[in-house]
């Protein structure tokens, strides 16, 4: 064989593993909707259908009518939660990444070192405490409960990852900005923050993405499954009382289908948020 | 000046990350179950409740049980994300490049709710007609389908597998950001001194990405270590706690025996586990910026 063809067999037979490891991982997500797709008939049949044999959106309509669990005020009460806990996150996370990497602040070891251990802690760890501290206060039963708790995750993860934004900013920027008369907080709105944008797209993304992922703080500080969010939904109606598997599978599209969105978006950012060593969960 | 910008975020961290620790620690040495756990006033035990986890023994000691749970699915996912994450980065920045466009939709994987990927695998791996089982089959590689689910060791290769399936993306991108940074030129000359290979990927990619390698695993352990809504959505622990890692045990003596105390002690020791795989973690780092 000549080096030449050598090296264009080898060529084939690295793509052709690359797309049959593409394929395998993306197996089953397309075995959800595949399945979502079909009659319950033709769930468990021998050999397996990979496509729908009769196409159908029954699930869908079906799983949407459901009174047992409704789908749509769940998916809304997944939108509040995400969408608290992103702005909270957003505002606290930036803010304090700035204060930390910009000023000298007594004690910014310790707090930091604050922030690094709350990224290691199990979510069970303080799903006990704050059970008693939430009852406390007055959130639990609430959109607060799940709120706060997603906060504890996505804050931290928003400090770190944005103080390296801010500190790889030189130092003169902001003393321009000041001897052009800016104070701090302007030269943090004005200059700083447009600078670093797309640290705070990646922050915001992923604070979304923990706020919306969450299904353990809503099954244990809100007993009202009225305010529970989809994740939380699924758990309860496919896992404790069993579902036809073809509904299942279009609930569990319907709930992925505002994450699929949102990673066709922001795809970029997602990358450099996980290049960053993100935390998920 | 810079306090002004920290406040609102170190407020909210003393409050709900600082004072839980705290607290915490508080009421594992309380008694705290549903009688009294809106008491203002708790009963200080002592270490009773630490006794009474380590010397629990019927029909097994948890502690223990949980804790090598633990480290048999920490381990094993590591193994298989990781191994699997480098091969996969390899072959999408390195031998199948056209493909690394296409290669991005496999982070799908990793974003999704652990909820739905928990429904979506337990589905996969259902007993009677299940599409691994049908799979299996069709292969020939079994005549009998495989209760995977319902038997203790089995049920842990399915959380394993979920979570080795979510999280390969994570693995693949750190070490594909670890692999960007070596220059072809590297490669090119060590092909002119005739390298094969595999020379250049244990004398050149793997000694360069240590510091990747590095990163990834430790982090991997950690966010392995206490993982828990995937489980948790997929068998609750079980079946026998089969599944029972320490984060799961926990959660069950405090949300489902209502014995919030001992819940509290057994997450007090998981953090102590972690802390010290931390502290060797930040240690390693400070190493390595010296050298």
């Amino acid at each position: 064989m000549s080096p030449k063809t050598k090296k264009r067999l080898a060529a084939v037979i690295w793509y052709t593993i690359g797309i049959v490891c593409f394929l395998v991982m993306l197996f089953p997500l397309f075995w959800m909707i595949s399945c979502s797709l079909r009659e319950e008939t033709y769930i468990f049949s021998t050999p397996p259908h990979f496509l729908p044999p009769k196409f159908t959106l029954a699930a869908y309509v079906k799983q949407l009518q459901t009174e047992q669990f409704p789908v749509l005020p769940s998916l809304k009460n997944s939108m509040i939660i995400a969408l608290a806990t992103t702005v909270i996150a957003g505002v606290f996370g930036t803010l304090a990444s700035y204060g930390l990497a910009r000023f000298r602040v007594k004690g910014a070891g310790i707090i930091i070192m604050l922030f690094l251990i709350s990224q290691m802690l199990p979510q069970t760890f303080s799903l006990i405490p704050c059970f008693v501290i939430f009852k406390n206060i007055g959130v639990f039963n609430t959109y607060w409960a799940p709120i706060l708790g997603c906060c504890t995750a996505a804050i931290p993860f928003s400090v770190i990852m944005l103080r390296s934004y801010f500190m790889s900013i030189p130092k003169e920027v902001d003393d321009a900005a000041l001897i052009d008369g800016c104070n701090h907080l302007q030269s943090f709105v004005r200059i700083m923050i447009p600078i670093v944008s797309s640290g705070i797209v990646v922050s915001l993304v992923f604070s979304f993405l923990q706020g919306y992922g969450d299904m353990m703080y809503s099954l244990t500080y809100v007993a009202d499954s009225a305010k529970w969010p989809i994740t939380t939904g699924i758990y309860n109606v496919v896992g404790r009382y069993g579902l036809e598997w073809n509904r299942a599978m279009a609930f569990g599209f319907i709930a992925v289908l505002p994450v699929i969105v949102i990673f066709l978006l922001m795809e970029k950012y997602i990358v450099e948020g996980l290049a960053a060593g993100a935390v998920k969960g | 000046m810079g306090y002004a910008f920290v406040a609102p975020a170190l407020a909210f961290m003393i409050f709900f990350v600082a004072y839980p620790i705290i607290y915490n620690l508080i009421m594992s040495l309380q008694l705290v179950d549903v009688t009294t756990l809106t008491k203002p006033d708790k009963e200080f035990i002592g270490l009773t409740n630490y006794i009474n986890i380590f010397t629990q023994s019927t029909p097994m000691n948890y502690l223990w049980n949980s804790f090598a749970k633990t480290m048999i699915y920490t381990v094993e996912c590591i193994v298989f994300q990781f191994t699997i994450g480098f091969f996969f980065a390899i072959v999408y920045t390195q031998k199948a490049k056209k493909l690394k466009g296409i290669s991005g939709l496999l982070l799908l994987s990793y974003i999704l709710p652990a909820s739905v990927c928990s429904i979506l695998f337990k589905f996969m791996f259902w007993t009677n007609g299940g599409i691994i089982n049908e799979l299996l089959k069709a292969c020939g590689l079994i005549n009998a389908p495989v209760e995977w689910l319902t038997t203790p060791n089995n049920a842990m290769w399915s959380v394993v597998i979920a979570n080795i399936w979510n999280g390969i993306p994570f693995n693949m991108i750190l070490i594909v950001s670890g692999l960007v940074t070596i220059s072809n030129d590297v490669y090119e000359s060590a092909t002119i001194d005739g390298a094969n290979a595999w020379q250049q990927f244990t004398k050149i990619t793997v000694p360069l990405l240590k510091p990747a390698i590095k990163m990834v695993l430790v982090l991997g352990f950690i966010y392995t270590f206490k993982c828990f809504e995937l489980i948790y959505a997929m068998t609750s622990g079980g079946p026998t706690s089969g599944t029972e890692l320490m984060t799961i045990y926990a959660y069950r003596r405090a949300f489902m025996e209502f014995n919030f105390s001992e819940g509290a002690a057994i997450s007090n020791i998981l953090l102590v586990i972690l802390m010290i795989v931390g502290f060797l973690y930040t240690k390693m780092i400070k190493k390595d910026e010296v050298a």
